[in-house]
């Protein structure tokens, strides 16, 4: 019988928030996109919350079930 | 027996005329403990406010003001959360401070050794990243954390690697800051000084240089009754200075990405500073500048008598008093 794998929010959420930073970057070095200083920070601080945010929530569900 | 209750608990030992031993043994002993009632974090400042009778707030407001001069109240505070325990359910911290003690001195010690050396990792890698894309590498360096994001979702469908979180955060936080204060160090690394003698000696493109110190003198430019200069000005980090006559109006855009501007006088700091001398302002001699200063200092300097070798010139709060330049600039742009 196959194993269930248990899927990671976690990983899953950084993983898509990462990518998304990069592809700010990508747009910004290839031109696309002006983004200013000031508005890169809000992007970096965002995900860094969503991803500490998301940390915080699967830990407490962990702690529940564990 | 615990060391610090006291003897007056011994049944013994008790006398009818001692009062203040009997109010002392209905009290639990004084022992600094973390708070799980009045916290905010992991309740430090809850404890060492109840151990000190003092308002909690008061000792928060400490740890952020200590925050500012170094950081030491950050160690401290990191240092207490872990060695502290909590008067409640042994939470993180304290389980992570048992684990350390149990590991004996040495083996701690290595262990926080370890850590500085992956925190020093982490600010390695932004660094890097921010250097690749100062050097033109930006596309490259976003499809890799693209690519490592992608990775990271990926893995999360077999049970995640979180390991990897903060590399990818770090990676993508030095990128992010480069590429969006248009850092380029591609103009040369050091300290570049220019004193051209006539208008033709003026590179078309402007002066540029990528990281460093960048002094343009234009005081010995003859600049006659009626003369108007165009300088363009790039700087990738550093200082950049240009000085002009204090009878020459300084007019056009300046932009420094994170750092501080100070031209002709007015000063500026912040992110993205973006500053705009005498917009519509004809009088001459005139100078049209047009500087971008990604993370640094700008100054534009009337004086006469600046020496451009002197680094703590000009305006600010720990050097000289900016009204003079502001004087100068006022009265050149005023005489038409």
């Amino acid at each position: 019988m196959r194993e269930r794998v248990k899927l990671d929010p976690v990983s899953l959420t950084s993983g898509a928030v990462i990518a998304a930073l990069g592809a700010l970057v990508l747009l910004d070095s290839s031109g696309g996109l002006d983004v200013s200083l000031g508005w890169m920070a809000v992007a970096l601080t965002g995900a860094a919350g969503l991803i500490l945010i998301v940390s915080g929530l699967a830990g407490e569900r962990d702690g529940r079930s564990g | 027996m615990n060391d610090e209750t006291p003897t007056i608990d011994d049944p013994g030992s008790e006398r009818p005329d001692s009062a203040e031993p009997k109010r002392q043994a209905g009290r639990p002993p004084r022992r600094l403990l973390r708070s799980s009632s009045d916290r905010v974090l992991v309740g430090v400042a809850g404890g060492l406010g109840r151990y000190f009778r003092v308002d909690p707030v008061i000792i928060r407001i400490g740890f952020g003001i200590s925050i500012l001069f170094g950081g030491i109240g950050a160690l401290a505070y990191l240092l207490l959360a872990i060695f502290v325990p909590t008067d409640g359910e042994p939470d993180r911290a304290q389980r992570l401070g048992g684990r350390l003690s149990s590991l004996g001195f040495w083996r701690g010690a290595g262990m926080v050794a370890l850590a500085a050396l992956a925190l020093a990792g982490l600010f390695g890698l932004a660094g890097g990243a921010a250097f690749a894309v100062a050097l033109g590498w930006g596309v490259l360096v976003a499809i890799g954390v693209i690519a490592i994001g992608a990775v990271l979702g990926l893995t999360a469908l077999r049970g995640g690697a979180r390991w990897l979180i903060a590399p990818a955060v770090a990676l993508a936080l030095g990128a992010g800051v480069a590429a969006a204060s248009d850092l380029d160090f591609r103009g040369g690394i050091g300290k570049r000084e220019y004193r051209p003698l006539s208008v033709r000696a003026i590179p078309a493109e402007g002066y540029r240089l990528g990281i460093g110190s960048l002094d343009v003198d234009l005081r010995k430019l003859g600049w006659g009754k009626r003369r108007v200069v165009r300088v363009r000005v790039e700087l990738g980090a550093g200082q950049a200075d240009v000085y002009v006559p204090s009878r020459v109006c300084v007019t056009g855009p300046t932009h420094v990405g994170a750092g501080e501007s100070q031209v002709a006088g007015e000063r500026n700091d912040g992110l993205d500073v973006d500053h705009s001398a005498g917009t519509g302002v004809r009088s001459t001699p005139r100078l049209e500048i047009d500087a971008n200063v990604q993370l640094g200092q700008l100054r534009v300097i009337n004086s006469d008598t600046a020496r451009i070798d002197d680094p703590d010139y000009g305006p600010g709060p720990m050097h000289e008093d900016a009204a003079p330049q502001r004087a100068a600039e006022a009265r050149a742009c005023a005489n038409g």
